[in-house]
């Protein structure tokens, strides 16, 4: 598994607010170690059991928390990171839609500064199967196994997921990146860890359209990643010029076209699927046959 | 959102860039009223590219000439963006044009100054095209180290790289997408100039620039009705030439169940995410949008049910069929709730398909079967 397991220790920001409230719920049922939350004025309440303070520093300080998940609204969540961070928070897993980009730029070069890792944001978070789910995801269609993923989506991670889960192919850890032009972590992070965890043999990025980042994660596989990765992209349909739902799904210029990021996943040894259970039988194959040239 | 290229300019020149003195008009005899001296420059306030090339800049010597122009003018569509007005200015001495633009680098990570010692040009097609990553806190320094790589002196470098601070200034100020100035024109005097102007304003940041609220219906101008309607009731659409409805939850999956129709041999209408924890209510206005386009024939509901419960999906299905019983619909529904709505759809008739597969499939060959009868509203049948 790879950036969180069960002792993981979660703070969740914005925990009294419906959705924070709703997914602390979700997450303490699945086994995440919620430690504690924090909404400003709400100090010395509890949410299902989960002591809330006003500030990141006193929750740290009292929990010893090393990764916070963000439910802020989106022009709260700059300063909800940097509180984060300031606190002495090295992962961050931002839910939030809709921050403009700009703050996210300011919080992504302030993370860099203090060599912490932010996931997202507008992401559905991180799971390791039957150890920690950190998000909104749905923990019933995961389960543990050897397969690491990495995504930008959150319902067609679900989806992947539960074609592989179907097929009695579980997950070491997945990873929704999120869909916004500038985000966090990224493809080649994400895939270097999964690289070095024992627990991974086989990786699924799935991409989609817009910028290009698929191209370059294709040709640092080439480069560096022995373990076998299976390819998948979404928007081969998608008309130019239109934002497709997340902000960073636009082709524009001609370029981040899904043939361009299929094309560099052939070149470079990444293997191709067109469709979810496609995903699932092209890693059963490499599972058979892990071994890359 | 785009805006026209007088506001762009008023931006600018609120927040201290230089800009030509200028008029606008609705109506050709309005010219008789604007007193900036021949010649004159009319140029088209239209949301489109390529506004020279398409006959949108004119430069009359004579008030009879101005008129008789500004009247074709006025009549212009570019790109099936309308002319709003006229924009009338003075024509400028020119000794050099240059290009200046703020953007965001999704690649980077962070703002960008994107410059050229060439201005008026296609940026995307230039080779001689500058890219300087812009820090986080900014300094005034990132102004003048780009005005010397543009190979500047003296005067001149002092005043662009003043411009060059303004122009981020009000990037981030006003939470832009893009702050464009091309050509920024250095006048035989040594004035410098923003000539012409773009800017795109961030969508997610619209609601915190109270300055902008309340534009973007005006400014909307490459949406269909529907597509329009969607937005104003937060939800993405966008439409397509085939004959399948499709209604999903995540752009991501949206996208894929598009691909797989495709692929499966079929034509998607359009694309429509209808968000994560859509409830009743928001999800039959999606249904109503898929099924108010009069190409499509089948509707293919996929949803994944992670913060999405499905039985408020069920709730506005039931709803829907009442409404339009003949209605193709194939649905596959799956996640949170899906036992509560299981029941709920039993009782209205509606098969589910647990395998997206099999569901994109049925989807597919319902829409070549000819299906197309169109449904009536329950009651007027």
């Amino acid at each position: 598994m790879i950036l969180v397991d069960k002792h993981t220790k979660v703070i969740v920001q914005g925990i009294t607010g419906k959705m924070g409230a709703a997914h602390t719920k979700r997450m303490i049922e699945y086994g995440t170690n919620i430690v504690g939350g924090v909404t400003p004025g709400k100090g010395g309440e509890k949410m299902h059991g989960a002591p809330v303070f006003d500030t990141v520093k006193q929750a740290v300080e009292a929990t010893e928390a090393t990764c916070s998940v963000i439910f802020v609204p989106p022009y709260l969540a700059l300063d909800a990171g940097c509180e984060a961070l300031d606190a002495g928070i090295s992962l961050l897993v931002l839910i939030t839609e809709g921050i403009p980009p700009l703050d996210t730029a300011k919080l992504v070069a302030q993370v860099k500064a203090k060599g912490a890792k932010l996931i997202g944001p507008n992401c559905p978070g991180i799971i390791t199967p039957g150890q920690s789910l950190i998000g909104i995801l749905p923990g019933s269609i995961f389960k543990s196994g050897p397969v690491g993923m990495v995504s930008k989506s959150g319902t067609l991670t679900y989806e992947i997921a539960l074609a592989l889960t179907e097929s009695g192919l579980g997950q070491s850890t997945c990873v929704g990146t999120g869909g916004d032009p500038i985000k966090g972590l990224d493809y080649q992070e994400c895939l270097t860890m999964f690289e070095n965890d024992p627990a991974t043999e086989v990786i699924v990025m799935i991409g989609e359209i817009g910028g290009n980042a698929e191209e370059e994660a294709a040709a640092f596989i080439k480069k560096t990643i022995k373990k076998p990765v299976i390819g998948f992209i979404a928007g081969q349909t998608a008309p130019p010029g239109k934002r497709m739902g997340h902000a960073g799904a636009i082709i524009s210029g001609g370029k981040g076209t899904a043939e361009s990021k299929l094309e560099a996943f052939k070149a470079n040894g990444v293997r191709v699927a067109m469709t979810p259970a496609e995903v699932a039988k092209q890693v059963a194959d490499a599972l058979k046959q892990p071994a890359k040239a | 959102m785009n805006l026209y290229e007088y506001e762009a300019k008023r931006i600018f020149a609120e927040g201290g860039i230089n800009v030509p003195p200028s008029q606008r008009i609705t109506k050709p005899e309005e010219l008789a009223k604007v007193h900036l001296g021949y010649p004159l420059v009319l140029k088209c306030q239209v949301l489109a590219g390529g506004r020279g090339k398409a006959g949108g800049i004119k430069f009359p010597k004579t008030l009879k000439e101005g008129m008789a122009l500004a009247k074709d003018m006025l009549q212009l569509s570019i790109k099936d963006s309308k002319t709003e007005s006229l924009l009338v200015e003075p024509a400028m001495p020119i000794a050099r044009e240059l290009y200046l633009a703020v953007t965001l680098d999704r690649d980077r990570g962070c703002p960008i100054f994107i410059a050229s010692a060439e201005g008026g040009i296609e940026i995307e097609s230039s080779s001689n095209v500058l890219t300087e990553p812009i820090p986080h806190p900014y300094h005034p320094y990132v102004g003048r180290n780009l005005a010397q790589k543009l190979g500047l002196k003296g005067a001149v470098l002092n005043k662009v790289a003043d411009i060059a601070n303004k122009l981020y200034k009000i990037f981030e100020s006003k939470d832009l997408d893009l702050a464009e100035i091309n050509p920024l024109v250095i006048t035989e005097g040594d004035d410098v100039v923003a000539l012409d102007g773009k800017i795109i304003i961030n969508d997610d940041a619209i609601n915190r620039q109270p300055q902008f609220r309340g534009w973007e219906e005006a400014h909307l101008c490459d949406l269909s009705v529907r597509e329009r309607d969607a937005k104003m009731s937060g939800l993405n659409l966008v439409e397509l030439d085939g004959n399948i409805g499709i209604l999903c939850n995540g752009a991501g999956l949206t996208m894929a169940t598009m691909d797989m129709v495709k692929a499966f041999g079929g034509q998607p209408g359009n694309f429509l995410d209808a968000g994560g924890g859509s409830d009743q209510k928001k999800t039959l206005a999606a249904l109503e949008l898929v099924n108010d386009n009069p190409n499509v024939d089948v509707i293919l509901l996929n949803i994944l049910g992670g913060i999405t419960a499905c039985d408020e999906v069920a709730g506005a299905l039931v709803e829907f069929m009442k409404k339009y019983p003949e209605r193709a619909m194939i649905v596959r529904l799956r996640g949170n709730n899906q036992d509560i709505a299981e029941k709920m759809l039993a009782q209205s008739g509606l098969k589910l398909y647990p395998d997206l597969e099999e569901a994109v499939k049925e989807a597919v060959s319902r829409s070549k079967a000819g299906s197309s009868k169109k449904p009536v509203a329950a009651g007027k049948a």
